[in-house]
């Protein structure tokens, strides 16, 4: 049926070859669920190693781990946001209001659980305000955290004069520098998060009605799930992660700092994104979050090993997020 | 599978709706409708597009409050507030546009929303919740895998997973609304095996379809609906395929749209030859003239859209030649623009209007640079020009700044063949020009194409609605295979024509390739 008759004949065999081979090795790439993000990481860890054999000794990688146990916290349930058609800007300033929270609380002598409870407590309720916004009002998600970004920013350094709230005690900082089994207490927080999540997006009612919610609302409400519940469900546990990540930030800062975690959310934001979270139709996948995250994280950490300033570390992340999404447009072609 | 309730008595009605009323912003979907269904009974709800069936089911299971009117279960008066109530009083519905989850596999589609649950709070048996999917598909005779992310399925098992859906529920009174849209003749006859077993179940089964062979072979019982209102009750026994389209239709069918056809077409406006495109086009040869309106009709997946998006330059073209107007022609979007072809899709939410944008907005857009050659934007000569064309095609709107979004489908199809006439187009393509739209609506299109040509302009129409491509048309091409495969002129213009050159019968081959079914009914989908 086909009569389509392609290039000129006669050319070299083994230049077709090489072609050929080059297509196939296209094609599996393209076949394949790893979202671009993973070969980049992947490209990340070999030729941070080459350049700076200090890169891949343990105690670096070891520290990798431990710089992006907060960035996890915080792109874990970004997942579950954005796969519900939403977006949290609200996260970072939420994390520093909650950290001021608690440092203030453990600076005047209250115990380690109150306090955490405090923070965590702190996060729920903006997060639950985002929830109302965003369903209940029928607000864009984009402005309504922008707003709750800009009220709990503001309450943070107004309560603290934008200084650092010190003298938190030893608890704290004992709790974040203990480890077991040797894995460093922040990153066993990390692995246990990722864990909860994975369980209750894949198995739970609860993670199947987030891909519902993005991927057809109307469906789940005649399914006679109360939709909206759930929606705000999923705001809400964006604000008690980000209550969650204040514990580890004021443990490694040995203070609670108002601005301190500040534009974190987009760092989040991006790992969801690269990771192969789409915006719409709820497509989400968790483990390339985690892959994100750790792209973001391996990045930052070999730059810096590199003595690459912190601004040009930003502009890395940004060239990170647009080659990742690049591949993957490619890869969706049809 | 069901409670005793039902068995006790078959003429006792499971269901008995009330004169139930419900208007849209410039519709009135359903007015007084009143229908017993009874358990065991096939219940048919028949009607053209647009005649307020699924508005119907949908006020029924509480997706929609209805103005007026009650509803009784067991002879009791029900709240049906939410479709968690209809549920709770045994209702399942099977909708139409697919009410799946695109990124959750074919299990938590099925029974999303009562999933089984696991050992911990909150949790999914995802074993059992597989191994009850897998035996409600078996039930169907359908090999889907339960694993399998609904997004990677065909439209057709995507079907099949929305029957399996609503079977599971195991309910009293199971709705379908057109489930056959999408299945082939084996799938087709597997579904008939399963309703026929529901009903000696005593299931009460609502049935909407407008094939009306599918009536004759399931049904028990048929309303029919026209314009929202219920115009007949009755069994499949006391009437034939011509009465019920008859009373679907009611004194349209003979309805005249056109004052007059074109008897001495213009100068000719586009031609083709030998056309072949990367869509898959083969062959097309085809010419409209000016005056003319052109139709195209065929199987959905015959070639036509390509067409159109081949005339317009949105696909590659391989071979052929295009002529406008005896100019060769090479297609692009803005070229085509430029030298005055119009295209209006069949997406017009998506593709053919700015929704939130004003009525004045969308119907100056497509001609901006004709009216403002200054490029000055002129806000008073914008606005009488705007309130001219809304008067011309008596687009129902208190003012031409209300957003489009807030209008009714027919006035929103009006804009989008308006903001063309603007734009000087001397070939207006159309797709699917009356989807969803209500007949009054569609009597206004067809009289505004007819102004169109009889000022000089062509008009190539692409239709599923056989009974409006032989309604309006001064010629049909047909096509199939993405290709043409016959002309036919307006003497020789029938229905049973058209769907003879659609659809191809081989002399008896056996089950050739899944047909869509229909003619009878009018539409060739």
């Amino acid at each position: 049926m086909q009569s389509e008759q392609i290039g000129a004949p006669g050319e070299p065999l083994r230049q077709a070859r090489v072609w050929s081979a080059a297509a196939d090795a296209a094609a599996r790439l393209r076949g394949s669920r790893i979202p671009g993000v993973g070969y980049l990481l992947a490209l990340e860890l070999v030729g941070f190693s080459i350049v700076d054999p200090s890169f891949s000794s343990i105690g670096n990688l070891v520290n990798i781990g431990v710089q992006s146990s907060t960035l996890i916290l915080l792109a874990l349930p970004m997942t579950l946001i954005v796969m519900s058609e939403g977006l949290d800007l609200s996260m970072g300033a939420v994390l520093g209001l909650a950290g001021v929270s608690l440092a203030t609380r453990l600076a005047h002598g209250a115990p380690l659980a109150s306090a955490a409870a405090a923070a965590v407590g702190v996060g729920g309720v903006f997060g639950v305000a985002n929830g109302l916004l965003v369903v209940g009002a029928g607000m864009p998600p984009f402005i309504a955290t922008l707003g709750t970004l800009g009220i709990a920013q503001g309450l943070a350094v107004a309560t603290t004069g934008g200084r650092s709230v010190v003298g938190i005690g030893e608890a704290l900082p004992a709790l974040y520098a203990s480890a077991w089994l040797g894995v460093p207490f922040s990153v066993l927080v990390a692995g246990l998060a990722y864990a909860a999540f994975h369980l209750v997006l894949y198995h739970t009612r609860f993670g199947a009605y987030v891909f519902a919610l993005g991927g057809n609302r109307e469906a789940l409400r005649l399914a006679g799930v109360r939709a909206d519940a759930y929606h705000v469900a999923v705001y809400a546990v964006g604000g008690l992660m980000a209550g969650a990540a204040s514990l580890l930030l004021t443990g490694r800062m040995n203070a609670g700092h108002p601005i301190a975690a500040i534009g974190m959310e987009f760092d989040a934001i991006a790992a969801v994104v690269v990771g192969g979270t789409s915006f719409e139709r709820g497509n989400g996948w968790l483990p390339g979050t985690l892959l994100g995250v750790l792209a973001i994280g391996v990045l930052k950490n070999g730059l810096n090993v590199l003595a690459v300033s912190s601004s040009l570390q930003s502009a890395g992340i940004g060239l990170l997020v647009i080659l990742a999404m690049l591949i993957d447009r490619w890869r969706e072609r049809p | 599978m069901t409670t005793g309730l039902t068995s006790a008595g078959a003429d006792a009605p499971v269901l008995q709706i009330r004169r139930l009323s419900k208007s849209f912003p410039g519709v009135r979907a359903l007015q007084d409708v009143s229908l017993d269904i009874r358990g065991g009974e096939v219940h048919v709800l028949l009607g053209q597009n647009g005649a307020g069936k699924s508005t119907l089911i949908k006020t029924l299971y509480g997706a929609y409050r209805p103005d007026g009117g009650h509803v009784l279960v067991d002879g009791r008066p029900a709240r049906i507030e939410s479709p968690a109530d209809a549920r709770a009083l045994g209702m399942a519905v099977m909708f139409q546009e697919f009410s799946l989850v695109p990124f959750l596999d074919v299990a938590h589609n099925i029974f999303l929303g009562r999933e089984p649950p696991g050992r911990l709070p909150g949790t999914i048996d995802r074993r059992r919740l597989h191994a009850e999917a897998r035996r409600v598909l078996e039930g169907l005779g359908v090999d889907v895998d339960t694993h399998a992310l609904v997004d990677r399925l065909g439209i057709a098992q995507r079907q099949l997973v929305e029957i399996a859906k609503a079977l599971s529920q195991n309910a009293r009174v199971l709705v379908m609304d057109e489930p056959t849209a999408s299945l082939s003749e084996p799938e087709i006859e597997r579904l008939f095996a399963i309703i026929r077993r529901l009903k000696a179940d005593g299931v009460a089964v609502v049935y909407v379809s407008h094939r009306l062979h599918e009536i004759f072979a399931i049904g028990d019982r048929i309303t029919v609906l026209r314009d929202g209102v219920g115009v007949a009750d009755v069994r499949p026994a006391d009437t034939t395929p011509g009465e019920l389209v008859r009373m679907m239709v009611g004194r349209e069918v003979n309805t005249v749209y056109r004052e007059r056809f074109c008897e001495r077409p213009g100068g000719v406006v586009l031609s083709i030859r030998g056309l072949a495109t990367a869509s898959g086009l083969r062959g097309i040869d085809l010419r409209i003239s000016a005056g003319e309106i052109v139709g195209l009709a065929g199987l959905v997946g015959a070639g036509r859209t390509e067409l159109a998006r081949a005339i317009f330059g949105a696909d590659r073209i391989l071979a052929g030649e295009l002529r406008l107007e005896g100019q060769p022609f090479h297609p692009s979007p803005p070229a085509a623009v430029a030298h005055g072809i119009g295209l209006i899709p069949e997406d017009r939410k998506g593709q053919g209007l700015a929704l939130i944008q004003s009525v004045q907005d969308n119907l100056l857009l497509p001609g901006l640079p004709r009216l403002f050659p200054r490029r000055w934007y002129r806000p008073a000569r914008a606005a009488s020009l705007a309130g001219q064309l809304v008067d011309r095609l008596a687009i129902a709107t208190p003012s031409p700044s209300r957003p489009v979004e807030l209008l009714s489908g027919g006035n929103q199809q009006k804009v989008v063949v308006g903001k063309w006439l603007n734009a000087g187009s001397r070939l207006l393509i159309v797709d699917e020009p009356t989807r969803g739209i209500d007949v009054g609506a569609k009597a206004e299109m067809y009289r505004l194409l007819a102004s169109l040509v009889d000022q000089g302009a062509a008009v190539l129409m692409i239709s599923s609605e056989l009974p409006e491509i032989v309604a309006v048309c001064d010629r049909v091409y047909v096509m199939r295979d993405k290709s043409i495969v016959g002309e036919l002129r307006r003497a020789e213009l029938t229905e049973e024509r058209i769907l003879g050159l659609a659809m191809h019968h081989h002399h008896q081959a056996g089950v050739e390739a899944p047909l869509p079914k229909g003619g009878q009914a009018g539409r060739a989908e």
